[in-house]
């Protein structure tokens, strides 16, 4: 009897404290309004791009002979895309307790990120254009910079994360340091390849 | 249901979605403006 009213106590499903959701844990809360605030920024600067392409059929690159570089920002894709494959890798290592794993795939990713940044300022510098020379660079920096902000603080969040991993920080059980940057990596992937398709190729 | 909230695993798996869906989109428009 006594047993049976411990086991109830331990299984106990009335209403939670007054400050907790009994739907929501709080960092998923947070972490799901901080992803839908990003949703909305990055809809507003697609609200621009299909103003200046749909509504107000200005057009798109090529123009005034300045053409979009499909092919390097193509390559600078994949190196982002399989920085996601690497930071996977890490979480895997993160908590399967392989150590050796996690740092070498967080290190790696962070490389790759750098990589991609680079790449990215490189095309800036060579691209021909500027923000202020017509609606369509405007909105083309607008996009790919507000990406690439967002690539730094990943970039910011993974070097935190490598060293805590170069220091012993994480276990199979506690990672949540390594999970949070690979849930928000993740995000800055997804958006790039809605920003690569939609900027560049269509 | 896929919540690429909940974990880093979702995630991932959300983005190879993401991920496919956008190499059908793209292949598709272009198949279509090259007819």
């Amino acid at each position: 009897m006594e047993s049976a009213s411990v086991a109830h106590a331990e299984h106990h499903h009335g209403p939670p404290a007054a400050n907790v959701s009994s739907r929501v844990e709080a960092q998923v809360l947070g972490m799901l309004l901080f992803i839908i605030s990003e949703v909305m920024l990055f809809g507003a600067f697609f609200t621009a791009y299909f103003f200046i392409r749909v509504v107000a059929d200005s057009g798109w690159f090529p123009l005034d002979d300045k053409e979009l570089p499909k092919l390097v920002a193509g390559v600078n894709t994949a190196v982002l895309i399989s920085s996601s494959f690497t930071m996977h890798w890490a979480l895997e290592g993160a908590r399967r307790g392989n150590r050796r794993a996690m740092q070498v795939g967080l290190l790696t990713t962070a490389m790759l990120g750098l990589t991609f940044l680079s790449v990215q300022i490189n095309e800036y510098v060579h691209i021909g254009f500027a923000p202020s020379d017509n609606a369509q660079g405007t909105i083309f920096y607008g996009l790919t910079g507000l990406h690439g902000a967002h690539v730094f603080v990943g970039l910011t969040l993974l070097t935190f994360a490598t060293t805590r991993a170069f220091r012993g920080h994480f276990t199979p059980k506690e990672h949540r340091g390594v999970e949070v940057p690979g849930i928000y990596w993740h995000f800055v992937d997804v958006m790039w390849i809605v920003v690569y398709s939609t900027v560049y190729l269509l | 249901m896929l919540n690429p909230l909940r974990s880093e695993q979702e995630a991932f798996r959300f983005l190879l979605y993401v991920l496919a869906v956008a190499v059908v989109i793209v292949g598709a428009v272009l198949l279509v403006r090259a007819l």
